[in-house]
């Protein structure tokens, strides 16, 4: 809505430094702290909810164009309706988004593959969106400076600066100290500070919110390939087989037509082998378990790929109080899991929507009252609660099935493809669960309790030996029983997040 | 792969006369040496001729003989294939008389063996060769305490009668294969040879074959004496009696179960035969092929046809390794077709598309025995070329080597690469399939070597298993397994690749001595290809390993002869040695590369146990220059 041009002299800096920077007020309704897809949809988000034109809102980003590691880029339908009610989704169709139909899964290279599709789940779009991070970063921050002028003070971006500390009165969070890249310092009060900056945020931990639990799962490395022959040309695909699954999904068309395909390979912790050598360990140990000719084309994408590989870790964030006072979490900041189930994207939107809606709730505040208030974060980490949960343990539980590193993950598995291959409504009700469509709890136990009866009787039926030992099948048994009881506390918890009265909800200070 | 630029000689090793600069340009030149030997050998092996092609792994004298003694039957073997293949016998007979096994030791089978094909030929029984041979025939207990492949012969030769070898109840064939009596618990090896001896018996057969009584050892009263079928003991005497309980209920009326059960192994007999035409390998390929004929198939049945020509294929040119015509070059019987272990690890010396080509095509396609008790889909590779039904995983591991090796060595075409990628991931998950509850994997069929009928006090129970379940074979085996899965990626945090390493480590850890310290060093290469990428250096059992590897150097920097020191090569480098140890093996084995003047290398053949069934063992003319290359590739290729 507005560019950073004006020069506003604010508090002098702890260090004494260089005390202006590029605002235009020194106080805030609401900073946001990062302006990726998180950070900017609760931007556009706060905006349309401001329908009395009062709020100010000021969204910060440490990289001038766009975070250099590449990130998220699949968003299910439920988020992309909620681009389409922020007004953004044509812009982001525009730039060469691609409407995905949903997932292609491989349980081998050679198996046909599983149709997870969009369109099955009912009341959703048909249609999930698929763009280039970075392209979609730079689109978002194109539009927010074009937000239509709702308010009379707007939304203002500011690029290149990050957050070096809050600013607090008592437990409650004022505001933020900013840093320039030439060590200039800038405060900034706010009624809200929206940490929206990753799972790595310093908001969050210059907060003191605890990362308890965090834990770097290992990492994704990519490659972009130009016109790519994926098996379902506009579906994402999932490749199981190799030591964790490998991803395709086109990215960008061009325009010339051309589609860009990103493919990444989840990668262990501690990586094999490091530098140029990490090509041919991906061809070696990860290409191969993808169909021809897909396979081929990758293979020459990393072979013809100059420099480093792209690669970025893969982070389990139990998700943290989403707000206290003066501050909230939205997005990955809000916890993160494996990227398997492509809902990180989706969850910011989520986020984003449900901060909005509070904010319109609070659009006619008096003055001198913060437009969000307490019982404003209270509602929004109530809802917040009820569908991370979810979301967190699906991604923890497919990724453990789908990497099929034990006896029990791979009976999970091989039960996971035998029950979508028994008929339309399982792909369904899985489908809807993993877009983050569906969220009733008694759903979510139906579906645990059919994968585990379905991983108990394909533990017990070898696929191809007409004498498989009697002993093979209890172990098998006993490792798919063993890893559904330890998925009973996530089954808890998930129920728990789902049926818990929201007024148990409470914003706890630090 | 061989022009990477020369490193600077940073080191030399003094050989004797000779200076070998490390890295330098004698490596090289050894490197170069040891390849051409190998791409030799194959090319000899692929001669399309019987009479021109080699041998790549010389057995002892026992099929060669096996084969002349069953052509009474057949009439197949031309003129000049017998010439070929008597020559080799008498050749390998050695001056004391005896026939040696692999290990050179006299070996009573063999020359029962070696006595009755010259008998059969028309040799002069009182002529001295002969005579010894029979004097070293009785000194070892006298032919009635041959092996049970030598006794069968004796038995369908009329020299010694049918109940001097192990009755099978008919009832057996007719259980239902997941019950553990039945013969399909049997190793596939035990089932290849029971099976049409259960037939042969029942017919029972009668070949026209010369008197060999002269060498069943007598009592005093001249009757030869019998031979005790079980072992010492109550037990054993209960499974005498049982044995003699069922001989003679043959005699009784038992209605249709002898008939049916003869159907059923017949039946198993059509079933089994490969598409190359043979069995399990050229034993059981022998007998099934007498038990067609003399349950009435006539020469040109196309089963005996095909038979007979996979036989011949499974011939080829060897130079006799030992006894008084060593050196000479005769026509010899393979204990199986071509093996793909060989051909692989030759082609991973450098493979042109086509070669590369004819390996894919040995892949299984057809369902198999051995899928029976693994779950995975068909896919693998067999023992020996053009092989349809049995699976080896050894060759197998072989096979994805040389194929993980191509991005670099050949650079195939794209179209290749995912037809090579396909057929390795079918590959994989054969592997994983073949593992055993306990963690070690099967090289054949799972539960190869928990057969219970061994656990009977039988002389001949260890016919029935494939050896041990914790042997040299399964512990070599089971490590280039470990080291395949992880070349492909698997990490040892797959619950699978521990308990494969942890049955390692229950394995060895109480027999280093027996498996390390003395054992040979092939095993000892797989196990560190396997320690080296799946465990850390701290790992108590990779460092005893390295040190027994260590101790076991000689002072000129070898480890004794050429294809241990490239194994022991092998080995050092997989643990990731780089030192001077390594580097005096390097040079050690780059000098005799290029000191050998004959290009047969037959100084280079040693004993290696890759056979099937009886006295497995023979020698592998090829592994000199081939592993010589493998292990020089390797050294230059991770220098630092």
């Amino acid at each position: 809505m507005s560019t950073t041009d004006p020069i506003v002299t604010t508090e002098p800096a702890a260090r004494g430094a260089v005390t202006e920077a590029p605002l235009r007020h020194a106080r805030y309704d609401v900073v946001i702290v990062g302006a990726g897809l998180a950070g900017c949809a609760t931007a556009r988000a706060l905006a349309l909810a401001d329908r009395f034109a009062r709020r100010r809102v000021l969204v910060v980003d440490r990289y001038r164009d766009v975070h250099p590691r590449f990130s998220g880029e699949l968003i299910h339908p439920r988020g992309a309706q909620i681009l389409d009610d922020l007004g953004l989704f044509s812009a982001l169709h525009g730039v060469g988004g691609i409407e995905v139909g949903g997932f292609a899964v491989f349980e081998h290279a050679d198996a046909p593959f599983v149709d997870l599709s969009y369109a099955d789940v009912p009341r959703e779009r048909p249609r999930g969106l698929s763009i280039h991070h970075k392209e979609l970063v730079r689109t978002l921050r194109r539009e927010l400076r074009a937000t239509p002028r709702g308010s009379a003070e707007g939304i203002e971006l500011l690029e290149g600066w990050a957050v070096a500390d809050l600013l607090r009165h008592g437990d409650r969070i004022r505001g933020v100290v900013l840093e320039g890249k030439g060590g200039q310092r800038a405060s900034v009060h706010a009624d809200l500070v929206i940490a929206a900056d990753g799972k790595g945020s310093t908001v969050r931990k210059l907060a003191g919110i605890s990362d308890e639990g965090r834990e770097t799962i290992g990492f994704t490395a990519g490659v972009e390939l130009r016109g790519a022959s994926l098996p379902r040309p506009g579906y994402a695909h999932v490749f199981l087989g190799a030591w964790g699954p490998v991803l395709a999904y086109p990215i960008l068309r061009q325009a010339d037509g051309t589609i860009r395909t990103r493919v990444t390979f989840d990668l262990p912790r501690e990586l094999p082998v490091k530098g140029p050598a990490l090509k041919q360990h991906l061809l070696r140990s990860y290409v191969p378990f993808v169909p021809a000719p897909l396979s081929a084309e990758i293979a020459a994408a990393v072979m013809a790929h100059r420099g480093p590989l792209e690669m970025a870790p893969t982070v389990n964030l139990p998700a943290p109080s989403a707000a206290m006072p003066g501050l909230v979490l939205v997005g990955d900041a809000a916890g993160c899991s494996h990227p398997i189930t492509a809902s990180g994207m989706t969850m910011g939107l989520r986020d984003a929507e449900t901060l909005g809606l509070q904010a319109k709730r609070r659009a006619d505040a008096p003055d001198g009252e913060p437009w969000l208030d307490a019982e404003s974060l209270r509602r929004y980490r109530a809802e917040h609660d009820r569908y991370v949960p979810t979301r967190q343990a699906l991604a923890d539980a497919i990724y453990e099935a789908f990497r099929g590193g034990e006896d029990g993950s791979r009976a999970i598995r091989r039960a996971l493809f035998d029950y979508w291959g028994s008929g339309g409504t399982a792909r369904r009700r899985s489908m809807a669960l993993l877009s983050c469509s569906e969220r009733r709890p008694h759903v979510f136990l139906t579906e645990y309790i059919k994968t585990a009866r379905h991983a108990l009787e394909t533990s017990l039926v070898p696929q191809h030996a007409s004498m498989y030992p009697v002993g093979d099948r209890v172990r098998r048994a006993r490792g798919a029983a063993k890893l559904a009881r330890n998925k009973l506390g996530l089954v808890a918890a998930v129920m728990w997040a789902q049926v818990r009265p929201a007024w148990l909800t409470r914003i706890e200070s630090r | 792969m061989f022009d990477r630029p020369q490193a600077a000689a940073s080191s030399s090793v003094d050989d004797g006369p000779s200076r070998v600069h490390i890295g330098g340009p004698p490596l090289r030149a050894g490197l170069e040496r040891a390849l051409a030997g190998a791409v030799a050998w194959r090319e000899r092996a692929r001669a399309s001729k019987t009479t021109d092609a080699w041998l790549l792994h010389v057995p002892d004298v026992g099929p060669t003989c096996e084969v002349l003694l069953a052509d009474r039957l057949f009439h197949d073997l031309r003129p000049a294939e017998r010439d070929g293949l008597l020559a080799f016998v008498r050749g390998s007979q050695a001056d004391s008389g005896a026939w040696l096994d692999a290990h050179g030791e006299p070996d009573l089978s063999l020359t029962t063996l070696g006595w009755w094909v010259l008998r059969d030929a028309g040799d002069d029984p009182r002529s001295e060769p002969m005579l010894r041979a029979q004097r070293v025939v009785h000194q070892l207990g006298g032919a009635q305490r041959a092996n049970f492949s030598v006794r069968l012969w004796l038995a369908m030769g009329g020299q010694i009668p049918w109940t001097w070898l192990p009755a099978i109840p008919s009832e057996l064939f007719l259980l239902p294969p997941h019950v553990l009596l039945s013969p399909s618990r049997f190793s596939p090896w035990a089932r290849g040879m029971l099976t049409p001896y259960f037939v042969i018996a029942r017919a029972p057969a009668r070949l026209q074959l010369p008197d060999a009584t002269a060498l069943l050892l007598p009592h005093n009263d001249g009757q030869p004496m019998a031979p005790r079928l079980t072992r010492p003991g109550l037990a054993g005497d209960l499974l005498q009696a049982f044995d003699r309980t069922v001989k003679l209920a043959r005699k009784l009326p038992r209605g249709p179960l002898p008939r049916l059960a003869t159907r059923r192994a017949l039946a198993f007999i059509d079933e089994h035969q490969q598409g190359h035409g043979g069995w399990f390998s050229v034993r059981p390929t022998l007998l099934s092929l007498v038990a067609l004929r003399v349950m009435g198939a006539t020469s040109s049945d196309a089963r005996l046809r095909r038979g007979l020509d996979h036989l011949r294929r499974g011939r080829g040119r060897a130079r006799i390794p030992q006894g008084r015509g060593a050196g000479e070059v005769a026509l010899a019987q393979g204990i199986a077709g071509p093996s793909l272990d060989v051909h692989g690890r030759l082609l991973a010396c450098g493979p042109t598309e086509p070669e590369l080509a004819w390996l894919l095509r040995q892949e299984l396609t057809l369902r198999g025995p051995w899928q029976a008790r693994a779950d995975a889909a068909t896919g693998g590779f067999p023992f020996e070329s053009g092989a349809t039904h049995h699976l080896d995983v050894d060759g197998t591991c072989t096979v994805l080597h040389t194929l993980a090796s191509l991005p670099e060595v050949a650079g195939p075409t794209p179209g290749f690469t995912t037809a090579i990628w396909a057929t390795s991931r079918r590959a994989l998950d054969v592997l994983l399939a073949m593992q055993e509850p306990d963690g070690r994997f099967s090289r054949f069929e799972r539960g190869e070597s928990d057969v219970l009928m061994q656990q009977l006090p039988w002389t001949d129970a260890d016919l029935l298993a494939h050896g041990r379940t914790d042997d040299d074979e399964h512990v070599r085996t089971s490590a280039r397994v470990l080291a395949t899965l992880s070349a492909a990626g698997f990490r040892i945090d797959d619950d699978r690749m521990a308990r494969g390493l942890r049955w390692l480590e229950h394995t060895l850890g109480p027999r280093m001595h027996e498996h390390v310290t003395t054992g040979r060093l092939s095993t000892v290469a797989a196990l560190a290809e396997a320690l080296g990428p799946l465990t850390p250096t701290s790992h108590p059992l990779r460092r005893e390993l390295e040190q027994r590897l260590r101790v076991r150097q000689h002072e000129d920097g070898g480890f004794g002869p050429i294809v241990d020191t490239a194994h022991a090569l092998q080995a050092m480098l997989a643990l990731g040695l780089h030192d001077v140890q390594t580097q005096r093996a390097a040079a050690w084995l780059a000098t005799r590369a290029m000191r050998d003047r004959d290009g047969e290398l037959a100084s280079w053949s040693q004993p290696v146990d890759r056979g099937l069934g009886l006295s497995p063992a023979g020698f592998d003319p090829s592994a000199g220059p081939r592993e010589t290359a493998i292990a020089l590739q390797a050294y230059l290729a991770t220098k630092p």
